[in-house]
């Protein structure tokens, strides 16, 4: 019996350590969320992403920052409109306050760099230099320019891990800035989707997408896109909306941290929910 | 422990700082090579199948716990792809699986599976057909790996040929 158990092994030792190690891989893949995993993951990371920074470093020495030019004409024309709005503002704080609305524009941005990014077609993530030692706290919104980024996922003490919107594991509550119309923003691997919107309700290609006043992991009224294809379903009753970000994610560099501490039993519960 | 075991370990640690800082300015459409695959199938080709799928298991966790991404994923699918490439593993075939042409289409194969793998298992929220999913996330970065594996073909000194 010992001698039939030992010639198994022998002749189909390769299955037998693909079937162990395959499952421990699932295992631990399914134990992603669990504190030892976490720890693990932010000591590794930690450390390993001092080598990703000064290699980074070495690298944009080569790299032409194409974003100074963009970011000096953005700053020309932002500051023809900032001088039109000044005006705008001024009577609107004067319209909030008889109101009581509760202001979110002021939030401190951190700005951070991008060190490292792990490319696949589902899995977007970027790592920033920034951490806890910044007061980056795991949540926070990450934007650059143009519009939404990502969200703050994994925190280290100098370091921290930036889900971004091509990340099929991040939704959003998001909102139509036209029409008010609200929906789950979501990365199916190809596109930034908005599913199951009712056809009654006026969706126009071209109308922007912004985050919703419902999302707690996000401030209300960030740019993340527009409307660039509306399919319905066979019934025709329900759109499934296309978005093109405004922010190209892939060719991000210099982003921005909101520093904003959200409703902390809020924010695990839908913490909870991207999970 | 053997020098030998180590040596995989040793090349990891420069291609994964290449794979997360400068692989990602020559992605086209978030279709990027995988250097590290291009070892564990290199190593593999040289050491056999057992020896491939340890270490794709072990340079899998590795690779999963620097790059922020999920744990466990490039350790299945670089456990799983190293068990294919083991299957034209050869003790009198070492120089003609690496240094010729045929390590090419090697990793264009197993490249291909193990991208498709990985995205299989990562993608939680796919609507996309499976002949699109095969196409974009398995095919093309398999080329494009395929394509990476070049200078090793050209520079790799031919023994046994």
């Amino acid at each position: 019996m010992r001698n039939f158990f030992r010639r198994l092994v022998s002749d189909y030792k390769e299955y037998l350590l693909l079937v162990v190690l395959s499952i421990i891989s699932l295992t631990i893949l399914a134990q992603n969320e669990k504190p030892t995993a976490k720890h693990l993951k932010t000591f590794a990371l930690g450390n390993f992403a001092v080598v990703n920074e000064i290699t980074n470093s070495i690298v944009s020495i080569f790299k032409r920052d194409e974003s100074s030019d963009d970011l000096r004409n953005e700053n020309a024309h932002l500051m023809l409109e900032l001088n039109r709005l000044r005006k705008y503002h001024i009577e609107n704080e004067e319209l909030r306050s008889m109101i009581a609305f509760k202001d979110t524009s002021n939030y401190p941005l951190i700005p951070a760099k991008i060190i490292s990014k792990l490319v696949t077609k589902s899995q977007g993530n970027f790592i920033v230099n920034r951490g806890s030692n910044n007061e980056i706290r795991k949540g926070m919104p990450v934007i650059n320019a143009n519009g939404l980024i990502g969200l703050i996922m994994d925190v280290t003490e100098n370091y921290s891990v930036v889900q971004n919107l091509y990340n099929s594991n991040l939704s959003i509550a998001v909102t139509l800035q036209r029409t008010n119309v609200d929906g789950i923003l979501n990365y199916d691997g190809n596109n930034l989707i908005i599913k199951d919107i009712p056809t009654t309700y006026d969706v126009q290609i071209g109308d922007i997408i912004e985050t919703s006043d419902f999302s707690s992991l996000f401030p209300p009224s960030i740019p993340i896109g527009i409307v660039s294809k509306k399919e319905s379903n066979i019934l025709g009753l329900l759109h499934n909306i296309t978005v093109e970000p405004f922010a190209n994610i892939s060719a991000a560099n210099n982003l921005f941290i909101l520093k904003i501490i959200p409703s902390k039993q809020i924010n695990q519960l839908e913490m909870n929910l991207i999970k | 422990m053997n020098i030998q075991n180590l040596k995989p370990i040793l090349f990891f640690i420069p291609l994964a700082v290449i794979q997360l800082v400068i692989v990602p300015l020559i992605s086209i459409s978030n279709i990027a090579p995988n250097l590290v695959f291009i070892l564990i199938a290199y190593f593999t080709l040289r050491h056999g199948q057992s020896y491939g799928i340890i270490l794709g298991f072990i340079l899998g966790f590795l690779l999963d716990i620097i790059s922020g991404g999920l744990i466990g994923a490039f350790m299945f699918s670089f456990t799983l792809s190293a068990f294919v490439v083991g299957y034209f593993y050869g003790e009198n075939k070492i120089d003609i699986n690496i240094s010729t042409y045929f390590f090419l289409i090697i990793l264009f194969v197993c490249g291909s599976i193990n991208s498709f793998v990985y995205a299989v298992i990562s993608n939680s929220n796919s609507n996309i057909s499976l002949f699109f999913m095969m196409l974009e996330e398995g095919i093309l970065p398999g080329l494009y790996t395929a394509l990476f594996g070049l200078p090793i073909v050209i520079f790799h000194p031919k023994e046994g040929i």
